[in-house]
């Protein structure tokens, strides 16, 4: 991550204090001896405080504002032309399609004053070296693959990207996501980033299973439900994950799992998930295992075991494994290492020269590593520098569509949901936390702007209920400035309040993300 | 006074993958703090990476395989949970297809976790249905 070589940040639906602490720590730190931060962002997070602009947009107007800055960037040749010449592809229809956003509609649509889009756009398309980093401010919405397209236009057309402190950075919220996605557990893609229709690798890997694979794309978690709700999916497994506090419009996702003839999770806790299966399975944690994880720049590192697990435990792998032999499919690994080292074998290019031992001498390496002697990657996409020789990657313009649900004269305010800094997700860990342990919030609360506070005759700590047409939650008022009015914030740390039972069942039509960034909701007192 | 262990590992809440020391005594986690040699954090935690671990020593950790009869779950041993679940998954398979089956993996659980996951999935199963929360 290098961050701290970059002249211009654009921090865009990223609460990183909250959420990445310690990667917000870097950019404070990089702040202070002169990156440029520019926060977009609805609500005012506390990176506002280390940043020369905060852009408030409306929720949801992401591509609206992208647009128009990157309609600036061409007016005023702000742009890299050199670089858009020899590498990307589509700039001409790019060009028309921002036409659509000039100035005076793009303020209307975001709330951003002009002067300030113009600065923002200026400033990230003027740099040495420009990054933008994102989270899920920019992926829980039904346009979140669109707006990490926009994203990726904004990089094109200024060459921010292949270069040292710049590039796109999605800041990822587990600590695995990176790697499970790479380890295959995805219904389009095999291990090592393989789409699953390649069929010549496809076929390379039913060598080594020696077995058929399915050649047919699976379903995302969203269209498994949906298969659910059909009465098509039958049986579920569920390993590590609390869906039913996690997804959008809890009581539906509770029904879902209802129709399943059988379902299977595996976890460490009696979760809310759990309750509902016909067979629960008691996993070993962090802590109690050996294996390795890979974080958000590509870095795999190891984890270790230090303590016994409790009772019956198992390792998430040995439960499987022994399943899968019953099953009459044997496997037997002897250890995490075992494992890992046939993922080296299947996928030598990314992981090839990444031994335990390396990784134990070398503490962490970044894919690609494709043998023992290749130091690593740190810095990908350099190929597009290559003067016209290289690389080549094609604009992909978007409109802007607004949210599912906007607020009316019934459920007159927006909600958006996200993270807080202590919980985490939904809970089932950090809520061991010792009580001799000073925390700032022990229960969730509804942020609400003092405007708004007011209006409503309602008092910084006080009860109301919250409610959208799916459903309603009864919680405690926090009157603050870091909202905007109209809009009001809360998270789903704490099961007390399911605040995903307000949430709204829309997906993004190629990931399935849900839309939990945007619903309307209606306040009252008590 | 027994001896204090320390293991290196990495943390295992958000994806920056700050490098973690883990002191140990009579099998407990005493404290977490931050490994300075760590390139990512370099020393340094948030709350939830030095003080997050409190959930591994918990009563309430799950400790045996649990099956639900009659609304009720009651402890089961490993053998007959495994035999169930294989028993229950082949009737479906055999019935419905591979297609009729879903896997949601962990995306906080090892590399080696998620691939043995995936290879079940598809080697076993006979389904591409696997996906994770890594898309919240």
């Amino acid at each position: 991550m290098d961050i701290d070589r970059a002249d211009v940040l654009l921090l865009i639906g990223s609460n990183t204090t909250d959420a990445h602490p310690i990667i917000a720590n870097r950019m404070k730190k990089a702040a202070k001896k002169g990156l440029k931060i520019i926060v977009i962002d609805p609500r005012k997070i506390s990176m506002t405080k280390s940043a020369v602009k905060h852009l408030p947009l409306n929720v949801g107007s992401d591509i609206a504002l992208m647009n128009g800055m990157m309609n600036v960037i061409i007016e005023n040749d702000w742009y890299n032309e050199e670089f858009v010449k020899n590498t990307s592809l589509n700039f001409d229809e790019l060009k028309d399609h921002l036409s659509h956003y000039p100035l005076d509609t793009v303020e209307q649509i975001t709330g951003i004053p002009q002067e300030d889009i113009v600065e923002a756009a200026r400033l990230y398309a003027s740099a040495d070296r420009g990054m933008i980093a994102y989270t899920l401010g920019i992926t829980e919405h039904h346009c979140g693959v669109n707006n990490v397209f926009d994203i990726a236009n904004m990089a094109l057309l200024t060459g921010h990207i292949g270069r040292e402190g710049t590039g796109i950075m999605p800041l990822r919220g587990q600590n695995n996501v990176q790697g499970a996605g790479d380890m295959g557990c995805l219904p389009n893609q095999l291990p090592g980033g393989v789409p699953l229709t390649n069929d010549e690798q496809r076929l390379s890997l039913e060598k080594t299973w020696g077995v058929p694979i399915n050649p047919q794309i699976g379903h995302t978690q969203t269209g498994m439900l949906e298969k659910m709700e059909e009465g098509k999916m039958k049986g579920l497994y569920i390993i590590g994950e609390n869906p039913i506090v996690a997804d959008v419009h809890k009581n539906h996702t509770t029904e879902l799992f209802k129709k399943l003839d059988f379902l299977v999770v595996q976890d460490l806790f009696m979760t809310e998930t759990a309750e509902l299966a016909d067979v629960v399975l008691p996993a070993k944690g962090w802590a109690e295992v050996d294996g390795t994880y890979t974080n958000t720049d590509r870095r795999v590192q190891r984890v270790r075991k230090a303590v016994p697990a409790p009772g019956q435990a198992l390792d998430d792998w040995k439960i499987l494994t022994d399943l899968s032999t019953i099953m009459g499919y044997p496997m037997s690994y002897e250890s995490s290492e075992e494992i890992w080292n046939e993922v080296r074998e299947v996928a030598p290019n990314l992981f090839g020269g990444m031994s335990y031992e390396r990784l134990g001498n070398e503490m962490s390496l970044q894919y690609p590593c494709p043998d023992e002697s290749h130091p690593g990657t740190t810095l990908i996409h350099q190929e597009f520098h290559h003067n016209g020789q290289g690389k080549t990657a094609p604009f992909t313009p978007v409109h802007y569509t607004e949210p599912v649900e906007m607020p009316d004269d019934e459920y007159t305010f927006t909600l958006t949901t996200g993270r807080r800094y202590e919980p985490y997700n939904t809970h089932t860990q950090t809520k061991y936390y010792p009580d001799t342990l000073k925390r700032k919030q022990l229960e969730e609360t509804v942020d609400m702007h003092p405007f708004d506070a007011d209006r409503l005759n309602i008092e910084d700590g006080e009860y109301v209920k919250v409610s959208s047409r799916r459903g309603e939650v009864t919680v405690k008022t926090k009157v603050t400035e870091e909202v905007q009015p109209n809009l009001v914030f809360m998270s789903f740390h704490f099961p007390e309040v399911p605040t995903n039972v307000l949430t709204i069942n829309e997906f993004d039509p190629i990931s399935g993300t849900a839309e939990y960034k945007a619903c309307a909701v209606k306040i009252e007192k008590i | 006074m027994s001896e204090r262990k320390q293991v290196e590992t990495t943390c295992a809440y958000c994806g920056t993958g700050c490098g973690l020391i883990v002191e140990v005594e009579d099998d407990q986690i005493v404290r977490v703090r931050g490994n300075k040699s760590a390139p990512v954090n370099q020393g340094q935690t948030c709350i939830k990476g030095a003080f997050g671990y409190h959930y591994i020593h918990s009563k309430d950790r799950l400790t045996s395989p649990l099956i639900k009869e009659n609304g009720q779950f009651r402890e089961s041993t490993w053998e007959e949970a495994l035999r169930y679940i294989s028993e229950k998954l082949s009737t479906i398979k055999m019935q419905f297809g591979g297609d009729a089956f879903s896997m949601f993996a962990c995306a906080r659980a090892t590399n080696e976790v998620n691939y043995v996951t995936q290879k079940f999935t598809r080697a076993v199963m006979g389904s591409n249905n696997i996906d994770g929360c890594n898309r919240t």
